[in-house]
């Protein structure tokens, strides 16, 4: 693991976090809320196996539920290099360092797919917010090859940490914090930015009763694997403009 | 895109840009004497003020917003919403509620909920005037001082245009509704149409700036699927008072012509003369041309809310009467310090639209916490419109565009960067129609969760 393939945040006081993970970079914010640490978790396909970042299809949306059971996250391989070193600022002004897409590429990135506006996210009955191909137009601005929300036509540039380029969107999307190791494994160690994860277990309270047997057992933090499976495969609907 | 949709798109932008928004032929002057005659005399049963007090008057899709993103960005408020009623219903969804499309809870929402999850208080009073000297918004219910006061009493009304004396006005508002403001008209249009029998229906849609520009097409679509699914032998006549549809109109017309033709007849140019409640007839158009009705929802002009009349913040502008006195990017009152006045009362040439609303509320909220921490102005940010609409309903085909808006100095331009999707035909047209429910979920998650 490249130390540099993590991030700064910063802000005020200094703090450290000791991650679970092997996260040891100092990570400072107002009292830490900006980065938190999870379950180090390997991506895996529907068989159990290593998912390897070189096998991953380019711009394919992919799914997987991390930190949460009831939480579906994006992880994409872009066509390119992602900027690096992006500073970002959540909706009550926090500002944050974003380091990059990991990969040798550094091309592979992941979201939270809860939409940072009104917690629009992809779930197993439809899914309004995606990854747009650039080759596909979108409603929601004039550029291609960005995340949008079909709910309220937020955009945001999966290149620059998923901040947002247009639409009623206040802040990005929190980013799912991702290690590559040198054997081509793909882990999830935590999350970076402001998450809706504690509004959105209690706005969807009868969606995870439904999807997950309730709201206990989506709060569930994933531990050791993460199945990685493509958007059309977790979701019976995909709605994009 | 259209061109030509967008050339009619940009109708009202038009007839924006050539009146300045600021600019003002009627204004009142401010009237900043005490009028102890108005209200009750006595204080609100409220706790006092713990911090800056922001006094909020409507508790729609504006003042909902505005409440919540204040007390959001300036923890320190002490905000308070005041609303006459005592639950909230949605106007945006209101016309598949007309065909049980959606119950009447979906678009029911409850004021304690919003207050609670967003921490301000929500009291249940109609606002009868303001005594700016005093800074204190009178009440049914008490006195309340404020240090902001947000007006968002939305729209009222305009029969004016259509000449009726105002007996035959209060039997329009009573038999046949327009169905843009109140639950109750919304129930009554529901009653009208499980009674039909058959013959014309008529809608009419006014001209101005009026509330939800494609909401009187999606309606006439929906009643038209209505009449075709349940076997009505019965039309919507749509009297439209412009030249023609006036937002996603090659949507709504393919929908009329492919989807109901038998069912739907849409007249332009059709401005009311007269109507005729007795024979129930109806003249309309520059030819005076007769229509005969066997019930109807008659749309007329709208106008600022009464309460900014009353107010002495209102004036007159190129859509409509008496809409707030503002100007276009603080909202602030003209001549009037930390009054503003938000959401379809607003003069601005914006579709009086929900979304819009509640874009705006974000803005405004923002702002007023801006000036409660560090008594500035933040960067003025176009409201943005996001607009559905049902050509068909069970399942929901929807067509939608997506607007924001431009200024030249201080006059409104017109619309920008406008996306339109109007096929509502297939797989796209099914997509439109769940975005439009996910739309107004994620709507009244914003307004009522924390």
């Amino acid at each position: 693991m490249q130390r540099r393939e993590f991030f700064k945040v910063v802000a005020g006081v200094g703090a450290v976090i000791v991650a679970p993970s092997l996260i040891t970079t100092d990570l400072r914010a107002d009292d830490g809320r900006l980065y938190k640490a999870y379950n180090k978790v390997q991506l895996v396909d529907g068989d159990g196996n290593p998912i390897l970042a070189s096998k991953l299809v380019e711009e394919e949306n992919y799914i997987f539920n991390y930190p949460f059971v009831g939480v579906s996250s994006i992880l994409i391989a872009l066509p390119e290099k992602t900027e690096t070193n992006v500073k970002l600022k959540s909706e009550s002004g926090e500002e944050y360092i974003w380091k990059g897409g990991i990969g040798k590429k550094g091309n592979i990135v992941a979201y939270s797919s809860i939409c940072s506006h009104q917690m629009t996210h992809v779930n197993k009955a439809e899914s309004f917010i995606s990854y747009q191909k650039r080759c596909q137009k979108t409603m929601a601005c004039p550029r291609t090859g960005v995340m949008v929300c079909a709910s309220h036509l937020s955009a945001y540039d999966v290149h620059k940490g998923s901040e947002v380029i247009s639409g009623p969107a206040p802040q990005p999307l929190a980013s799912i914090v991702l290690e590559h190791h040198d054997d081509d494994t793909l882990w999830a160690v935590g999350v970076l930015g402001a998450d809706k994860f504690h509004e959105f277990f209690k706005a969807f309270k009868s969606e995870l009763k439904e999807q997950y047997g309730g709201a206990r057992k989506a709060k569930k933090k994933v531990k050791d694997t993460a199945q990685l499976v493509a958007l059309a495969d977790f979701t019976k609907d995909i709605i994009q403009y | 895109m259209n061109r030509r949709d967008i050339l009619k798109f940009g109708a009202i932008s038009a007839a924006a840009a050539t009146a300045t928004l600021t600019g003002c032929t009627t204004a009142p002057k401010p009237d900043n004497s005490v009028k102890p005659a108005v209200g009750m005399g006595s204080k609100a049963p409220l706790p006092a003020a713990k911090g800056p007090r922001v006094v909020i008057v409507g508790g729609g899709w504006s003042g909902l917003s505005v409440a919540k993103y204040t007390k959001k960005f300036a923890p320190n408020a002490d905000v308070v919403l005041v609303e006459q009623r005592t639950q909230f219903h949605s106007c945006p969804i209101s016309n598949l509620y007309l065909v049980g499309a959606v119950d009447l809870e979906f678009i029911t929402h409850d004021y304690l909920q919003a207050a609670r999850e967003n921490k301000y208080t929500y009291f249940n009073a109609s606002a009868i005037g303001i005594d700016k000297a005093q800074k204190i918004v009178k009440t049914t219910n008490g006195d309340i001082d404020y240090d902001y006061l947000v007006l968002s009493p939305g729209i009222d009304y305009d029969y004016s245009p259509w000449n009726v004396d105002l007996a035959t006005e209060q039997r329009l508002r009573t038999e046949y509704p327009a169905g843009f403001m109140s639950p109750s008209e919304h129930m009554t249009i529901k009653s009208k149409l499980e009674d039909f029998e058959g013959g014309n229906f008529i809608i009419t849609v006014p001209g101005g700036n009026y509330r939800c520009l494609p909401a009187p097409y999606e309606r006439a679509c929906l009643i038209a699927d209505y009449f075709k699914k349940n076997e009505i032998d019965g039309k919507v006549l749509i009297l439209d008072a412009n030249h023609d549809i006036t937002i996603k109109s090659e949507g709504f017309h393919s929908a009329y012509d492919e989807m109901y033709k038998d069912y739907v007849e849409y007249v332009p140019s059709a401005a009311i003369m007269s109507i005729d409640l007795e024979n129930k007839k109806v003249i309309a158009g520059e030819l005076e041309d007769e229509y005969e009705f066997t019930d109807a929802a008659f749309y007329p002009h709208v106008r600022g809310g009464k309460l900014l009349e009353v107010c002495g913040v209102a004036k007159d502008n190129a859509f409509n009467k008496m809409e707030g006195n503002i100007d276009p990017f603080t909202y602030e009152v003209i001549g009037e310090k930390n009054i503003f006045v938000a959401g379809d009362a607003r003069p601005m040439g914006y579709s009086k639209s929900g979304n819009t609303s509640n874009s705006e509320g974000h803005y405004l909220g923002k702002l007023i916490a801006e000036r409660i921490l560090n008594n500035k102005d933040i960067k003025w940010k176009s409201p943005l419109t996001v607009c559905y609409s049902a050509v068909s309903a069970m399942p929901n085909h929807a067509i939608s565009v997506r607007a924001e808006y431009e200024f030249k100095g201080k006059t409104l331009a017109g619309f920008t960067n406008v996306e339109l999707s109007q096929e509502w035909r297939g797989k796209t047209g099914e997509n439109n129609g769940k975005a439009l429910m996910e739309w107004a979920k994620g709507m009244y998650r914003d307004m009522f969760n924390a």
